[in-house]
């Protein structure tokens, strides 16, 4: 295994052996010997470069950072190092020391990052890759790694689509998309491509992180690579240190008040009940006639769902490398609970990395990171009657939370006079007596030997596996219910679903590095071979006589249609080769390809080739610009190559025999079996074919450095079930077809603002535009209709779609002279256009007026992270943001519901209630009941369309370290820190604009449906307090 | 030369296990390579060709066919909304566009129709390619061409023309067909028919709830019937009569199956078998069509249940003033089938609703029944009888059968004269005799009666709404009563995926 460290030390190997080779070459002249110690930060550097310019003389500084070097008075010493701005100081007559400060580069461009498959110094690299340090994201009070990357990364858009602990992260990188395949990235940690969630994974483990984008970067990853690809290294002791840290914070979480969407008080609805039977001429039921007897008994059903929570983390690692033995040892605990009563989220973690060098030529490593997490949630997100938040939401604020001894009611309902329909079970009860818990218990593992048996040459043999096994319990007791209008007592419900997961992976690599006078080579040859098995084991009973035994042998009946196992099962074979060359590492080129052989392709297409080539020059090295005292560092890169995206299911290519559908004769039940999809033995991978070109630019001694890519990418076969008239007797043939295309421009630039001697401001600013188009569909098919969406020919992905919304008829008049819903507009009712111009509004079918409303996607996305030093304190400001983006406001179609049937969003208040009083233009007349409502209520339409454009104040960190502590402790720093500080949206329908949900309550609305609001789990503002010290 | 031996040698090796290690076969369900081997793969494959009728049964037929009629009519529940694709069937208003319309209950029936045929055409096309026991063989031909022919009965009689798949589909290719005419699709129905017949053995010596070569041929004589055939209809049903293998039960109550018990009696001809309990053969039918909203405590007196829960929405299939006023005084079928239940959640002023009792058998939990729905009764195999006895001119034999069943609901002989008169009292029979079995469209489709009969239903529902359940705030729509046609719109999913419709 291959880090970078040992590179980075691999690489000051070489040059300080080049170098002693040209100094043994060189004659000694008339000259006087001047000697002193480079240093940095008061710390001696070993190793650098004394160079006398113009000559090929010089020396390497010693393990103290000392060196000696004959010069002449007048002669310039060249002060160099991997890592450093290279310094350069005048020999002045009769000077015998010369003591060097190096300053750090503020670029890293010498720095080594890791790649697909080893490491490569960043200068060098042809791909479009962007690296993140384990470090920079330490302060942040988040669980997962990917909410800490929010804002950091260019061309990768997170978005956090719930605020469940643990849970809801959305990562896409460069905007990729597939009808029905997977598109989020792939994770490797440690080179073993996991199959698992990041989320679950310390992010204290974490060394580094890189994202690669381009299919020069990616190629290696073959069928798995179109999604984009982020490496995670994890930590590794530091060449010759023993460091043993401890980082801890605690703080809380709360929900802030603005922001949150703004329902109508107990008085307010009384006051709307009782206008709607007064505007329709009925009499107003007893309940509502004096609405101000409500006004001190408001019941804020969102609010009792809340909770201000703490959040703790608490990590000790110990690192070390010496005596040929380099080991990491990670310890975490991590505990959160939610902002909705009765969730929370727990993490134990632990992480062993040891390598051992067993001699020159041999070495070994083992690594072992086992965790278990237990994550607790109420079903509070999904549609209405599932998503106990939005039944919360929407329920009548004159019901009672708590009844007059101050107990939580059960159900609350009124009579059927007064519209209400539904009878409503107290939520909070839902969420606190309601278990819904996981369980999860998973091992990464992974042992490597590496030989190095002659020069240049590395074979390494690794095996790695990947263990979750989780525990799912659900238990509904017959005292509460997560659904609206279900009796207490109701039926107890368990489920029980148990999975076990091992995926093993084992790969076999050779490198070989050769350089020849200026070129350079390196060439990697391997092949690996990847399992996963799943099995599958789920039991649902109920019927439970005593709700405090919720076993299985407790339960009067076993729901044999909950009741059921399953296995999910693929292999991977692969091999893989690159070929890296560069000429003065100036001229730069690289090629790779992988083969995947996958269970999941058809028997007559089990073979990917995955090709890529790259090049760069960088221009900085050629002779016209070295003297150019702007410009520090230009490379230009283009690269092309074909990635595969296999997430098309484990058995798509079959056609498939269901052997439980069964019947009945009489008392007897018969099993029955029929074919229930159609085999395509060609079914394959979807395929991306990228072509990036990048520019990477240093200025003022790389003081601000700054890097573009422009992209264009092009999926083709992309998964689809192909629907086929159901005459068939299939619904769907699953296919490769269509082509997307996408296209994008990355901006990432990192400046020192300031950078004087007690105060440092440095900037880290991206931005990102991502766009796609689909150019085309299956044959004869045009188009695929989501439930709020449209993805059509011609048009980007996943476009919402519906009427549009003109406003109301505002008057008998316009009612008259403009186009209607026959039957059901009147005046006060919404009004839509009528696009195809027929003179009626229609929906759906022949005739539709429906069209193309707005996006879901960003113009573009961006984020800014500000790092200040001042003497000992320190500061961050991270801020990330969208722009352009739009979300459908489902909830709107109960939280608005003008037929009074449930409590609504506060702006209903400023309805149509006669043309004197049109109010606002947001909402129409409540008079006509359902048959007028409905198309306001029940038609998609641009009415549920609104702008979601937002910048987060992500996080504010202020630190403060202490200098001179003794000798044990090395160093220790105090800090506060802020996550989700601020949001500025437009947006007024719930306080997470980056929310996107399905009907379920499943997070990230699929690829067809996005940007979709349920009312989710909101994402808290948090507060914490920490302390870095090591030891 | 030894080292490129080992070369190939190791290399043929890694080759060949890594096929089968890129071979991974789903464990947990079969494939279409493994089934369709043996006896019982066929017999679980005729099985699962059965089980759409239970969705089609509890979803769809009432709503097509019966609230599509002047038997029954939906309650209406202004506070609910998306109700259109029920209340378009009873109003006579789905809109037709281009021959088709969105309508979901539509959409289903259709899909559902042809899932039947597209299992039954599996084991048609590869039955004859394994060999097992020549009984048991034919014993699943018959079967399974029975089931396909009564799914194109179906689509015959709600679309007319059809596309008519016989063999299975493989591939996106062969997915759509142009449509069949309606002649056509009834001249592959009577084929598949004709041979089934004799392939299926007769009621007592089939497991019970099975298709029969009685159900064969009481299907062929519907058929026959449609299509005016009147001498091949008799000459296919008398057997059935004279096989003494079915009679009518001695009450008419007692016809309906209750759970467990009276199920696939001597009256039942062919009925959708369903089973109470957990194990998800249950039938909900019932609550489909209470009256709404009904309240836990109004319902319970009815379903008997342990954990009554009440009902919201809007209710459907209520039976109308019309169909109440058509039994005869002394008609004691009138009680068996109609009952009356108190509202006292209805916006209504009159919050008494009449409901159908003949399927509402006590149970034990909550929307989960036993109660098995027929296709065929023996008392409709009488009357079919009758029909084609007296359209054939043999008016007075007619009368005999068209008595037995009378007699049984308490009614005096029939005091029609004639054919005329003998056909307009067997309709009538037929009406309150199989009332909400889902006939009453079929009937009235088949006998040319639309505009007489629907068109005065539209003004007395639009003149008295309240009469027909409307409360006083609601009216019926603008639309209703503007589309008589005999068949429906096709569906607009499935035209949208087809190229010929």
């Amino acid at each position: 295994m291959n880090n970078h460290y040992l590179s980075k030390i691999k690489v000051r190997l070489v040059g300080f052996l080049l170098l002693m080779f040209c100094i043994s070459a060189t004659s000694f002249g008339q000259t006087q010997s001047v000697r002193g110690v480079v240093t940095s930060e008061g710390e001696p550097v070993p190793g650098a470069l004394v160079m006398i310019k113009g000559t090929q003389k010089g020396t390497v500084t010693d393990i103290d950072g000392n060196y000696t070097v004959d010069a002449a008075a007048g002669d310039v010493l060249v002060i160099s190092f991997v890592g450093y701005t290279t310094k350069e100081v005048a020999v002045v007559g009769g000077q015998t020391t010369i003591n060097v400060t190096l300053d750090l580069s503020t670029s890293d461009l010498s720095e080594v990052v890791v790649v697909g498959y080893g490491s490569q110094i960043k200068k060098e690299v042809t791909g479009a890759i962007q690296s993140v340090s384990g470090k920079d994201l330490q302060d942040m009070p988040v669980s997962s790694v990917a909410q800490k990357l929010q804002g950091r990364l260019a061309g990768v858009q997170i978005n956090q689509t719930t605020g469940k602990p643990g849970q809801g992260m959305n990562v896409r990188i460069r905007g990729q998309l597939s009808v029905s395949g997977g598109s989020s990235p792939l994770y490797v940690v440690d080179g073993f491509p996991i199959t698992g969630d990041i989320n679950q994974i310390n992010p204290d483990e974490i060394e580094e992180l890189t994202v690669l984008k381009d299919a020069a970067s990616t190629s290696l990853y073959g069928s798995r690579a179109a999604n984009g690809v982020i490496l995670i290294t994890t930590k590794r002791g530091k060449a010759g240190q023993t460091n043993v840290g401890l980082n801890v914070y605690t703080g809380f979480q709360k929900v802030p008040v603005e922001g949150r969407l703004e329902m109508m008080s107990a008085e307010e609805f009384a006051t709307f009940k009782k206008e709607s039977y007064e505007d329709a001429g009925n009499p107003v039921p007893e309940a509502f006639q004096n609405p101000a007897q409500y006004r001190d008994s408001n019941n804020d059903w969102y609010d009792a769902m809340l909770q201000t929570a703490p959040i703790s983390s608490y990590n000790l690692t110990l690192t070390s490398n010496k005596e040929r033995i380099n080991t990491a040892v990670v310890a975490g605990v991590f505990t959160q609970d939610g902002v909705v009563v009765n969730s929370d989220y727990r993490r134990f973690s632990l992480r062993m990395n040891t390598d051992y060098q067993v001699s020159d030529k041999v070495n070994i490593g083992f690594n072992v990171a086992p965790n278990y997490v237990i994550d607790n949630t109420p079903r509070t997100d999904g549609s209405r009657g599932t998503g106990i938040l939005f039944n919360a939401l929407h329920t009548w604020p004159i019901m009672p939370i708590y009844d007059a001894n101050g107990e939580l009611t059960y159900f609350n309902t009124f009579p059927a006079n007064t519209g209400n329909i539904y009878n409503y079970p107290n939520w909070v009860r839902s969420a606190e007596e309601i278990t819904n818990e996981t369980k999860q218990m998973n091992v990464l593992s992974n042992a490597f030997i590496a030989w190095k048996p002659i020069k240049g040459l590395n074979l390494q043999s690794s095996f790695s596996t990947e263990i979750r096994n989780s525990n799912y319990f659900w238990f509904n007791p017959s005292t509460a219910t997560a659904n609206i209008n279900v009796s207490i007592p109701t039926v107890a419900v368990s489920i029980r679903e148990n999975y076990q997961r091992l995926s093993w992976l084992n790969e076999n690599i050779a490198t070989y590095t050769k350089s020849i006078n200026d070129h350079n080579f390196e060439a990697l040859v391997g092949f690996s071979n990847q399992r996963y098995r799943e099995d599958r084991t789920r039991i649902q009973a109920d019927t439970y006589a005593d709700d405090r035994l919720p076993t299985i042998q407790g339960a009067i009946n076993v729901n044999r249609g909950g009741t059921n196992s399953g296995v999910e099962e693929w292999s991977l074979t692969s091999v893989f080769s690159r070929l890296t060359y560069n000429y003065k590492g100036k001229y730069l080129f690289t090629a790779a390809v992988r083969g995947d052989g996958s269970s999941r392709f058809g028997a007559d297409n089990r073979w990917g080739v995955f090709p890529s080539t790259s090049v760069g020059w960088v221009l900085s090295d050629e002779e016209f610009l070295k003297s150019n005292s702007t410009i520090s560092f230009t490379k230009l890169r283009a690269s092309y190559g074909i990635t595969g995206n296999n997430n098309i299911g484990n058995y798509t290519s079959y056609a498939r025999v269901n052997n439980t559908i069964n019947s009945v004769f009489g008392e007897t039940v018969a099993p029955g079996a029929a074919v229930i999809s159609l085999n395509n033995p060609n079914l394959g991978w979807e395929t991306t074919a990228q072509f990036d070109l990048g520019l990477e630019l240093g200025l003022w001694d790389d003081r601000v450095s700054f890097i573009y890519d422009f992209y264009t990418k092009n999926t083709t076969n992309l998964l689809y079930a192909v629907q086929i008239p159901q005459e068939a007797g299939f619904g769907n043939f699953n296919d490769n077809i269509g082509e997307i295309k996408f296209w994008g421009h990355e901006f990432s630039v990192n400046a020192i603002a300031v950078n004087t001697s007690n105060f440092r401001w440095n900037i880290n600013a991206n931005i990102s535009f991502n766009r796609n188009e689909v150019v085309e569909l299956a044959e004869g098919i045009d188009r695929v209709y989501g439930t709020y969406h449209i993805t059509q020919v011609g048009q980007p992905f996943g476009q919402f779609y519906g009427l549009v919304k003109e406003g109301y008829y505002m008057d008998a008049e316009d009612l008259a002279n403009s186009p209607q819903v026959p039957g059901r507009s009147t005046v006060g009712s919404i009004k839509m256009r009528d696009v195809n111009g027929d003179g009626i509004i229609t929906y759906g079918g022949d005739n539709d007026d429906r069209a193309i409303l707005g996006n879901p996607f960003p113009d573009f996305v961006y984020g800014m992270v500000n790092n200040f030093t001042w003497k000992n304190f320190d500061a961050s400001v991270t801020l990330s943001g969208s722009e352009g983006n739009q979300l459908w406001m489902r909830h709107l179609y109960s939280t608005a519901n003008l037929d009074g049937v449930f409590n609504m969003v506060r702006k209903a208040n400023d309805r149509f209630r006669s043309p004197e009083d049109p109010g606002e233009g947001y909402f129409g007349t409540t008079v006509g009941g359902g048959n007028v409502t409905g198309v306001e209520r029940d038609w998609n339409s641009s009415h549920f369309l609104f702008d979601a454009s937002y910048l987060t104040v992500r996080n504010i960190t202020i630190g403060y370290s202490f200098k001179n502590l003794g000798k044990s402790i090395k160093s220790a720093r105090i800090y506060a820190s802020g996550q989700n500080m601020w949001v500025f949206t437009n947006y007024w329908g719930g306080s997470n604009p980056e929310v996107s949900m399905q009907d379920n309550g499943a997070g990230d609305g699929g690829n067809l449906s996005p940007g979709v609001d349920l009312s989710g789990y909101p994402v808290p503002r948090t507060i914490t307090f920490g302390a870095n010290i090591n030891f | 030369m030894k080292k490129y031996i080992i070369a190939i040698a190791t290399a043929s090796i890694l080759l060949t296990s890594c096929e089968d290690f890129l071979t991974v076969i789903p464990e947990t369900e079969l494939t279409s390579n493994t089934f369709f081997k043996t006896r019982t793969d066929f017999e679980q494959a005729v099985n699962a060709a059965y089980a759409p009728l239970r969705a089609i049964t509890t979803e769809r037929s009432w709503l097509l066919s019966e609230m599509h009629s002047d038997n029954t009519y939906y309650g209406r529940n202004p506070n609910f909304g998306a109700v259109d694709p029920q209340e378009d069937l009873a109003d006579f208003s789905v809109l037709v566009s281009n021959g088709t319309n969105p309508n979901t209950h539509l959409l289903n029936q259709w899909r559902q129709d042809y899932l039947i045929i597209a299992r039954t055409n599996q084991i048609l096309a590869l039955i004859d390619g394994v060999d097992f026991d020549a009984t048991a063989k034919a014993n699943v031909r018959g079967q399974a061409l029975f089931l396909r022919a009564y799914a194109y009965f179906e689509l015959a009689r709600y679309w007319g023309s059809v596309p008519l798949h016989l063999t299975p589909v493989g591939g996106r290719d062969e997915a759509a067909l142009p449509l069949s005419t309606e002649d056509e699709v009834y001249a592959q129905i009577i084929k598949d028919l004709v041979e089934a017949v004799p392939l299926l053995p007769k009621r007592s010596a089939q497991q019970l709830g099975r298709v029969t070569e009685g159900a064969a041929r009481t299907l062929l004589a519907n058929v026959y019937i449609n299509r005016k055939q009147w001498a091949e209809a008799e000459q296919i049903l008398a057997p059935v009569i004279s096989s003494g293998e079915y009679s009518l039960m001695g009450s008419y109550d007692m016809a309906f199956s209750d759970n467990a018990a009276n199920k696939n009696n001597s009256e039942s001809v062919f009925e959708v078998q369903y089973l109470e309990g957990a194990a998800g053969f249950q039938n909900d039918i019932i609550y489909r069509m209470m009256p709404r909203p009904l309240l836990a405590a109004e319902l319970k007196p009815i379903t008997g249940t342990n954990n009554t829960q009440s009902l919201d929405g809007e209710g459907n299939n209520i039976p109308t003033p019309d169909i109440i006023a058509a039994y005869e005084p002394g008609d004691t079928r009138k009680d068996a089938s109609i009952a009356w239940v108190f509202l006292s959640s209805s916006e209504r002023i009159d919050k008494n609703y009449p409901y159908i009792k003949k399927f509402a058998k006590k149970h034990s939990q909550h929307g989960n029944t036993g109660t098995n729905f027929h296709i065929f009764r023996y008392a409709e195999v009488l009357l079919f009888m009758a029909e084609i006895l007296n359209e054939q001119g043999k008016t007075g034999e007619a009368a005999g059968y068209l008595n037995q069943i009378r007699t049984r609901a308490g009614l005096a002989a029939t005091t029609a004269a004639g054919q005329a008169e003998m056909r307009e009292a067997i309709f009538k029979e037929r009406r309150v005799e199989l009332a909400f079995e889902n006939k009453r469209w079929f009937d009235i489709q088949r006998t040319d009666r639309i505009q007489e009969i629907i068109v005065p239903l539209g003004q007395r529902i639009v003149a008295n709404p309240a009469d027909y359940y409307y409360p006083p705030r609601a009216v019926p729509r603008q639309n209703v009563f503007t589309n008589l046609n005999k068949f429906y719109p096709y569906p607009a999913d499935e035209s949208n995926l087809s190229p010929y419709f």
